[in-house]
Order: structure tokens, then C-alpha cells, then sequence
């Protein structure tokens, strides 16, 4: 058996599971063909091949720097192991004014043991602001939402650019990505009503073109452009990207033909009911991900290079502090032992 | 300091790192040390690069940290200050300040082809992660320069019955045990700056690891590090060329990813989003 453990701690082994992971990172990245999750059997491999090496290399029990580096990177590849399995990705676009809603929610990536409860987070979208320099250049971004923590306490936080709001093990974080809506009322002809948003398109990325399609309830397919009698962004100066206090106004097409214009409180009568124009908003996307063992990946990696630093210390500075002969002895030891 | 100002300082070191560097070459051509001269030249090119960002860095109010201009300025700046450090304190590679100049010729005459402009630093570099990041990777990409040029030392081969490393290293194994000491020492930098990158990208994108170009060249060029570090203890009767070439390819392959990998992949290391 330790026959077995000693051949796999080959450090012939190392090369070729290194080398095979540069292979498939640099081709999993470049070419669609290749599934950059192959990377998994090279850090596998690694894995095994450091846990070998850790039962029966003779020389970490003499060099603890390195014994403690190569523990720090066995525990990263475990615990990159168990986040990939464990993580939520996934975005979502959140109406000022409104709550959180699970279901608009597009997932990324979702590991096969991710046990999270996305359907039981909850939040109210407030106020958004967003500050730009001259050049369109983003600056701050500042938007508040309110929860209840675990506890059951309301918190209310405002995410930026540095910091996330976590609510149930979520973390939630503000992306470059947000606009503006037009929250739209849509009654038919029996007098029933439904209320809705359309999202334009991102903000100031797509100054030019806040368009957007929509389907009425009666089934008509429709062009809404979103007009403001005042523009937000001005490219050579700092402005602030937020609710608009000026007017603005919704136009309607179909099949290319103007169906009708409307301010805010106005309404355009189409077949099968009428479209009011209510409200005008923000949306914000936000970037949401779940990785609740990366403080221990993090804690591994630091125990690793403060592994990687003793033993540089003790094998290779000292080495040089010595006397020529004792370094020679030092060199051709070190050289025997390992690196 | 004004831009054109700016531009003239960059052209003096050009012509201080030029004039090193044919000054290397012409005294390694006749077996002369010219250590003194070339030391000095490169000590003053890093005294006007510092005084050029400082000049900057009160002008523009931010950092020379996110143009392509401004990444060669500051490494410019950092590899050659480093370089000027580590020989300072191991003499055994102040030899091999005669190749650091051209490399920082190179930099130093890339400077001058692409826009100086500022631009302003988006909000997720406004983090202290990020400065751990960049130290660290500085000094990783400082440590190896001087690991792989001493290291270009030991490859100059005797020619003509004159030994021209003479020229450049009077302690042949000093010099090797530096390259390695070096060596390893940029390996613990590069791991840290590998660790903070991803820290902060977490914090700043939301994802510790998404493999775009610089991501992947970078985990790449620290398996090299390490593989390398591993050929050495598995080949043992390697020879020491083989060694040496393995530490000039390493920091080739990062070199490349440094400089390289900008010009292929902006947005996701400026955080243009």
C-alpha cells in the first residue's frame, strides 16, 4: 500500500498534472470545443499526488515551511472542490420602489450540492445613484435596499461598489448595468386593470437607443420608446445618474406605424384595452452569488504562501547568510531533499 | 508638470538606458567591466521615472495606474528600482544590470508610441486589495527580472579564449545561488499576488476566478514557477544551462503576460464595465 502512495507521490507526477492543467486552461479558454471544467481532472490529480507526497516525502519532516505550503495548497484544491459544488451564480434586474422577485432571477452556474434557499430572500429596491465624470467614466454607485436580517431585525443597506449586501448566505452586488422603467397601466376593454414595467435597455450605454418591445395582453406586439424632454448624461461633465425630475414621454408603434404619444397620467387606446403611462424608475442589476467556503479557501491560500515564505527563509535566505562551504553544503542538501 | 514635459523626461531615459546598453555591449565586445557607468546610467533613468509619476501622480491627481502608458511607466519605475535594490544588496548580480537596461530600454521606448492621456480610475480600484495585488505583482515581476538576468550571466559562453563572463560576475557560484534564491522569491510574490487578485476581484466583480486571458496567463506562468522549481529537484544531473534557460523562459512567459495580455484583453483587469 505504501508502495501505492509513494509511486503516486512521483514528483514526475507533479510535472505532468501541472503541465496538464496549463494545457487545458489555456485551451479551455481559447476554444469552445474544450470544456474548461476538464481542468477538474489535473487538480484532481494534483490533489492526490499532494496528498501522497505529504504521507510520504521524508523531506517535508524536515523542511515545515514546505510541509505547510503543500497542506495550504491540498486544502485550496479540497475546498475549490466543494465551492464548485456548493456556488450559485446567477443576476438580476431589480425595480426601484419594488420588491425582490426570485423568479426574474437568471442562474449562471448552480453546483450540484448547492442547497441554498434563494425563494425565501426578500428585499425592497429603494433609491439608486450612480456618479459619473467627465468621459462617461462611472464613479460611485449607491443603491439602498431594505431586508429583514436573519434575526428578523429590518436593515437597511446601501450596496456601492466596494460592498455587498449578504442576505440568507446571498451575496448581492451592484454591477454597471441599470436604466430606467417605465412603470406601465394596461386596462382592456372590460375595465380589468394590470399593472407592469418595462425595462429600457442600460443606462447611458444605450442613451440613443431606450427602446423596447413589448406584447399587450391582447396579443399586439408593440415598439415603446422612452423620450426625455431633458437628457441625463453629459459626457463632458460630472453628473449623476438617478431618478429624472423632468418630464419625459412614451411613444407607441406597431409594425413601424406611430400608435400614439403619451406623458405621465396619459394613456393610448390600442386594440383589445388602452396603455397608461404611471410612473418613471430605475432598475438595477445586480450580481448574485453564493460561495459560503471561500473564507476558508482564503485562509488555506494564506497558510500556504506563509508556508512557501518559511521555507524560502529557512532553506534559501539562510543559505546565503552562511559561510561559503556551509552554503555549498546548504545548496547540495536542499538540491538532495527537494526544492 | 505638463505633458510635453512629461514626454521629454521619458525621452531622457530612453537615451540614459540606450546609452547603458551600448556601453554594456561595447565593453563586453572588449572583455571590459563596465559596471560603474551602466549602474549609474540605470540609477539615474529610475530617478527621472520616479520624478516623472511623481510629476504625474500630482497633475493628474490619481495614480499611473490604468492606461497602457501608465502600466509601462510605473513598471518601468518599480522593475528598474527593484533591480537597483537587489543589487545593491546581493552583489553577485550587478553583473546583471547590463542585460536589465535593454529590457527597460524596451518599456521605456514603448512609452513614447502610445497615448499619454489620463483617464480616471474607475470606482473598483478604489480598494486596498488592489494594492496588495499590485505590490505584490511588481515585485514578483522585479524579483524575476533580476533572476532571469543573472541568470543570462551564467549563459554567456566563453568565446575566442576570453571569458566573457568575467566582464559581468567574478563569483560564478554566487551568481547561480542567487538566480535560485531569486527564483523562489518571486514564486512566494507571485502566489500573493495571485491570492490578492482574486480578493479582489470578489470583492469588485463578484467572482474570485472567471478565467479571462490575463487570469489564465497568470496561473499559467506560476505552474511554469513552480514546474520549474520541481524540474530542479526531479532532474537533478540537469544541466545548468537547461536551469538557467527554464528562469529566462519564465519570465519571458511573464513579460508577455505583464504586457502582452493587455493589449488582447482590456476590460476585465481596468474594470471598464
Amino acid at each position: 500500500m505504501m508502495l501505492f502512495w509513494k509511486k503516486l507521490a512521483s514528483l514526475r507526477l507533479t510535472l505532468v498534472a501541472m503541465t496538464a492543467l496549463a494545457v487545458l486552461a489555456v485551451a479551455g479558454t481559447r476554444s469552445p470545443a474544450v470544456d474548461i471544467g476538464l481542468t477538474a481532472i489535473p487538480l484532481g490529480l494534483m490533489s492526490l499526488n499532494l496528498f501522497a507526497a505529504i504521507l510520504t516525502n521524508r523531506s517535508f519532516r524536515t523542511q515545515t515551511g514546505l510541509l505547510v505550503f503543500h497542506v495550504g495548497l491540498l486544502l485550496v484544491f479540497m475546498i475549490i472542490g466543494v465551492t464548485v459544488a456548493t456556488r450559485f451564480d446567477g443576476h438580476v434586474e431589480v425595480l426601484q420602489d419594488s420588491e425582490f422577485d426570485p423568479a426574474g432571477v437568471v442562474v449562471e452556474q448552480r453546483g450540484r450540492l448547492h442547497h441554498g434557499a434563494l425563494d425565501r430572500v426578500t428585499f425592497l429596491q429603494g433609491d439608486i445613484e450612480v456618479k459619473y465624470v467627465r468621459g462617461l467614466v462611472r464613479q460611485q454607485t449607491r443603491s439602498t435596499i431594505e431586508f429583514s436580517d436573519d434575526a428578523g431585525n429590518p436593515r437597511r443597506v446601501t450596496i456601492g461598489d466596494k460592498v455587498g449586501a449578504e442576505i440568507s448566505g446571498y451575496r448581492f452586488l451592484a454591477t454597471f448595468n441599470k436604466g430606467l422603467a417605465l412603470v406601465l397601466r394596461w386596462q382592456d376593454d372590460s375595465g380589468q386593470t394590470e399593472y407592469g414595467a418595462v425595462h429600457f435597455p442600460s443606462y447611458p450605454q444605450y442613451d440613443w437607443k431606450q427602446l423596447a418591445t413589448w406584447t399587450t395582453p391582447a396579443g399586439q406586439v408593440l415598439e415603446l420608446e422612452l423620450e426625455l424632454e431633458q437628457p441625463l448624461l453629459r459626457p463632458n461633465a460630472s453628473w449623476r445618474f438617478e431618478r429624472p425630475d423632468s418630464g419625459y414621454s412614451l411613444k407607441v408603434r406597431a409594425a413601424g406605424e406611430l400608435k400614439g404619444s403619451a406623458a405621465r397620467g396619459e394613456r393610448i387606446v390600442l386594440p383589445g384595452g388602452a396603455l397608461g403611462v404611471e410612473d418613471l424608475r430605475l432598475w438595477m442589476a445586480y450580481r448574485i452569488d453564493y460561495y459560503p467556503y471561500l473564507p476558508w479557501m482564503f485562509v488555506a491560500a494564506i497558510l500556504a504562501i506563509g508556508g512557501l515564505a518559511a521555507h524560502f527563509r529557512s532553506r534559501y535566505l539562510a543559505a546565503t547568510r552562511n559561510t561559503p562551504a556551509a552554503i555549498d553544503e546548504e545548496v547540495s542538501r536542499a538540491h538532495v531533499v527537494g526544492i | 508638470m505638463s505633458l510635453a514635459f512629461e514626454q521629454q523626461l521619458i525621452v531622457v531615459v530612453v537615451l540614459l538606458l540606450a546609452t547603458a546598453t551600448f556601453a554594456g555591449i561595447e565593453g563586453l565586445a572588449r572583455g571590459q567591466n563596465r559596471q560603474a557607468l551602466i549602474s549609474g546610467m540605470l540609477i539615474s533613468a529610475v530617478i527621472v521615472l520616479g520624478a516623472t509619476i511623481a510629476g504625474r501622480w500630482l497633475r493628474e491627481d490619481q495614480g499611473p495606474f490604468l492606461t497602457m502608458y501608465e502600466i509601462l511607466l510605473s513598471n518601468a519605475f518599480s522593475l528598474g528600482l527593484l533591480f537597483v535594490i537587489v543589487s545593491w544588496r546581493v552583489a553577485a548580480v550587478r553583473g546583471a544590470t547590463f542585460f536589465v537596461c535593454p529590457v527597460l530600454l524596451l518599456l521605456a521606448a514603448w512609452m513614447l508610441l502610445v497615448p499619454m492621456v489620463a483617464v480616471p480610475l474607475p470606482a473598483t480600484f478604489d480598494n486596498y486589495w488592489l494594492w496588495v495585488h499590485v505590490a505584490s505583482g511588481k515585485l514578483f515581476l522585479g524579483i524575476c527580472l533580476a533572476s532571469a538576468c543573472a541568470a543570462c550571466v551564467l549563459l554567456l559562453v566563453p568565446r575566442a579564449g576570453v571569458d566573457r563572463r568575467a566582464a559581468l560576475t567574478e563569483d560564478v557560484a554566487a551568481t547561480d545561488r542567487a538566480v535560485w534564491t531569486l527564483f523562489m522569491l518571486a514564486f512566494v510574490f507571485h502566489s500573493l499576488m495571485l491570492l490578492s487578485g482574486s480578493v479582489w476581484a470578489h470583492s469588485a466583480w463578484g467572482r474570485y476566478w472567471s478565467w479571462d486571458p490575463l487570469e489564465t496567463w497568470t496561473l499559467v506562468t506560476w505552474l511554469m514557477l513552480g514546474g520549474i522549481l520541481h524540474v530542479r529537484a526531479t532532474f537533478r544531473n540537469m544541466p545548468e544551462q537547461m536551469g538557467y534557460s527554464l528562469v529566462i523562459a519564465a519570465f519571458v512567459l511573464a513579460f508577455l503576460t505583464f504586457f502582452g495580455m493587455p493589449l488582447v484583453s482590456s476590460a476585465p483587469h481596468k474594470g471598464i464595465m
